[in-house]
């Protein structure tokens, strides 16, 4: 691959893996947890554009303007479900309690929707259709034009909505020391559901775009999920600008290594990674921020 | 001399026991569509002496979850539409157990299966998961408890085991990959391929026959390389494929990665010609890919409803998509070929796990998509097709027919 396209194609993988990760860290920052399901719940965002599709008439922005939109509030009223009925009734309870919760409520997703949708493979159209666009130096296809306008969109605006709202304050005070933030009066309940809402709002973005890149089936969310916990691991267990920026790392190593090495050795090398990186600096890139890992 | 093929008796609807997955609607127009396959199938051949009433359990295992839950549920449809369509004078009620992809779940569906058609010494049959790795887990319990096991895997090893309980009614790997070798060298006329291949049990079972096939052609592949199915971005092989200078592009892959392929080949103006593997014959697989992209890419199967045929495969067809609101591919076709031979010995007068073994294993059986003998190890079925989309529709072609693509290799060129 030309230099030109292996960056695109890196940045396109990278801005949807960060909005997984970004999601994944947001849920473990509140709880404590991980989120077994937030790979399945990327593959729910694929499909709930499936659904939408299916209802709606396709058209040249529909799926920007109204896909885009409906899924994303539509997951996250999911995330809202999710967080009511298997998160806070555990609030308390150890860690890995809600890491098994988790993952059951990942299988409840993955069987339903092949319950719901079938095994076969489900693919969206573009979120923009057309040829190249043409950049200074190299073109650009339109598809991951706008998976990085929108990814990088939705980043931004999670990263404003954490730093520069009270809603975010809140929620740093929560994942901080919870029973302090009760006695301030911030509604913690409120703000846990309002994480989860946000985190499976991501993966369902994150779903929708992937879908048309790579086609999505009801089984595919572990390996997501396993994307997602990598990312965390690299960048620092806990820190949001490290699940990005592990995010990136995985899938510069996906796309560059595939291209240079084989997809064999890309894949030892990314573990391979891990594992040093484990040893070296446990921390993670940008240092650890919570140091419980289940 | 050999034996006459064995053919289903006339249909006479039975009052089959639903398994309860399944709606009155769902058993009502299979049970409708299946009685005109059964006619169509029996015009084609002769009719057996059918035994008194009787009532049996046939377990139907199938991977329903997981990474092969499209065609662990093509499998599981194409049995429960044999049993709906039961020679007369048999009620047969399915047990359909999910298997999803671990071994040892498929060897606990395998007892609760066994448990619930009688046990060992009763249940006459268990129509078995696709899945390699689980018909290598369940192969040394069938010979256990002497049941016999019908399967659509393609996996080599499981007739390799010197095991006479397994009967694979699906053409195995050597088979269609050897057509799918032949075609690309000695129709297509290339010599320099290119083959992309999974890293799983089924992509490496593939790549071994594919590298044998070739060496007997004379061909050296110039590029090979396997790829996790977790691999979203295939376009780092196919341009090592173009940069070694391939005529042709062979693969060996699931369905998703095999769309991905395609899709990523034509993306990329790659314009060589796709010989792919049995995933790409799957109308669920053509689904995500519009007509232009399919243009020129071919994939060897053992039989393709869609595209037609004789009657029987018509009618099949039209039953399969009434029943499950779906199109059948190969793995349905061979499952109900497997699901009806063991239903017509049973008819016929098998009354042991044993004797259905030995009709089984002795006896031709014609299907809708061939006829099966076994070959003394279980492997019933030697033919295979190779079928190409033209860029104007989802549906393909069948382009070629091999009865023996094992069979000593012809001059390059020729056909067999």
């Amino acid at each position: 691959m030309d230099p030109a396209s292996l960056i695109a194609a890196a940045l396109s993988l990278a801005a949807a893996y960060s909005l997984v990760a970004l999601g994944f860290v947001l849920v473990l920052s509140m709880t404590g947890a991980v989120n077994f399901a937030q790979g399945d719940l990327v593959v729910a965002g694929g499909f709930m554009a499936v659904a939408v599709l299916a209802i709606i008439p396709d058209g040249p922005w529909m799926m920007p303007l109204v896909v885009l939109p409906l899924t994303l509030l539509v997951m996250a009223v999911g995330g809202v479900a999710f967080g009511a009925l298997a998160y806070l009734p555990l609030a308390r309870r150890s860690a890995p309690t809600i890491f098994l919760a988790s993952i059951a409520v990942a299988m409840m997703i993955q069987n339903g929707l092949l319950g719901l949708f079938g095994p076969a493979p489900r693919s969206t159209p573009p979120l923009l259709s057309g040829g190249p666009v043409d950049l200074p130096g190299f073109s650009l296809d339109r598809q991951t034009l706008a998976v990085l306008v929108v990814a990088g969109g939705l980043l931004l605006a999670a990263g404003l909505i954490l730093t520069r709202t009270r809603f975010g304050l809140r929620l740093r005070a929560v994942a901080e020391d919870s029973d302090m933030a009760a006695a301030m009066g911030v509604p913690v309940a409120v703000v846990r559901l309002a994480t989860f809402a946000l985190a499976a709002a991501l993966a369902g973005a994150a779903g929708l775009m992937l879908a048309h890149q790579f086609f999505l089936t009801p089984a595919d969310g572990a390996g997501f999920m396993l994307k997602a916990y990598i990312a965390a691991t690299l960048g620092g267990w806990g820190r949001l600008s490290g699940a990005i920026m592990g995010a990136c790392v995985i899938a510069l190593l996906e796309t560059a290594g595939a291209a240079l090495l084989g997809f064999v050795a890309a894949e030892a090398l990314l573990y391979g990674l891990v594992i040093v990186l484990l040893v070296v600096r446990p921390g993670g890139l940008l240092g650890e921020k919570s140091g419980e890992r289940p | 001399m050999p034996p006459s093929p064995l053919s289903p008796p006339p249909l006479f609807l039975s009052s089959i026991s639903r398994s309860k997955r399944f709606s009155r609607g769902w058993w009502r127009r299979a049970c409708g569509g299946v009685l005109t396959v059964g006619l169509l199938v029996v015009a084609s051949g002769g009719t057996l002496s059918v035994a008194q009433e009787r009532q049996i359990i046939l377990p139907v295992l199938a991977p329903l979850t997981g990474f092969v839950a499209l065609e662990g549920a093509s499998q599981r449809n194409g049995a429960l539409l044999a049993v709906a369509a039961a020679p007369a004078g048999l009620t047969v009620e399915p047990v359909v157990l999910d298997t999803a992809t671990q071994p040892e779940i498929a060897v606990n569906a395998f007892n609760r299966g066994l448990a619930e058609a009688g046990g060992a010494g009763v249940a006459l049959a268990i129509s078995a998961p696709i899945l390699g790795t689980q018909m290598l887990a369940l192969l040394p319990l069938a010979a256990d408890a002497g049941v016999p096991l019908v399967t659509v895997s393609g996996t080599a090893a499981i007739t390799e085991q010197d095991n006479p309980w397994v009967f694979r009614f699906f053409p195995g790997d050597a088979v269609v990959k050897a057509a799918q070798a032949r075609f690309t060298v000695q129709e297509l006329g290339l010599t320099r391929p290119a083959l992309i291949t999974q890293t799983t049990a089924y992509g490496q079972s593939g790549l071994a026959e594919l590298q044998a096939v070739f060496a007997r052609l004379g061909v050296t592949p110039v590029a090979s390389e396997a790829v996790d199915t977790s691999v979203k971005d295939l376009r780092p092989a196919l341009q090592r494929a173009r940069a070694a200078g391939a005529d042709s592009l062979i693969l060996h892959l699931h369905a998703p990665s095999t769309a991905l392929a395609v899709r990523q080949a034509a993306a990329m103006g790659l314009g060589l010609p796709i010989i792919a593997g049995s995933a790409m014959h799957q109308p669920a697989t053509a689904a995500l890919l519009e007509p232009a992209e399919l243009e020129g890419v071919c994939a060897e199967t053992s039989a393709s409803p869609l595209s037609g045929g004789n009657a029987a495969m018509v009618a099949f067809t039209t039953a399969y998509e009434e029943a499950f609101g779906a199109a059948p591919d190969a793995f349905a076709v061979g499952q109900y070929d497997a699901v009806q031979a063991v239903l017509t010995v049973v008819a016929a007068g098998a009354d042991s796990p044993a004797a259905v073994r030995d009709a089984l294993a002795s006896n031709s059986f014609s299907g809708l998509a061939m006829t099966y003998r076994s070959d003394g190890t279980g492997n019933m079925a030697h033919s295979a097709l190779i079928v190409c989309y033209d860029g104007q529709s989802r549906v393909p072609a069948i382009v070629r027919r091999y009865d023996n693509p094992l069979g000593p290799l012809a001059p390059l060129g020729s056909a067999n």
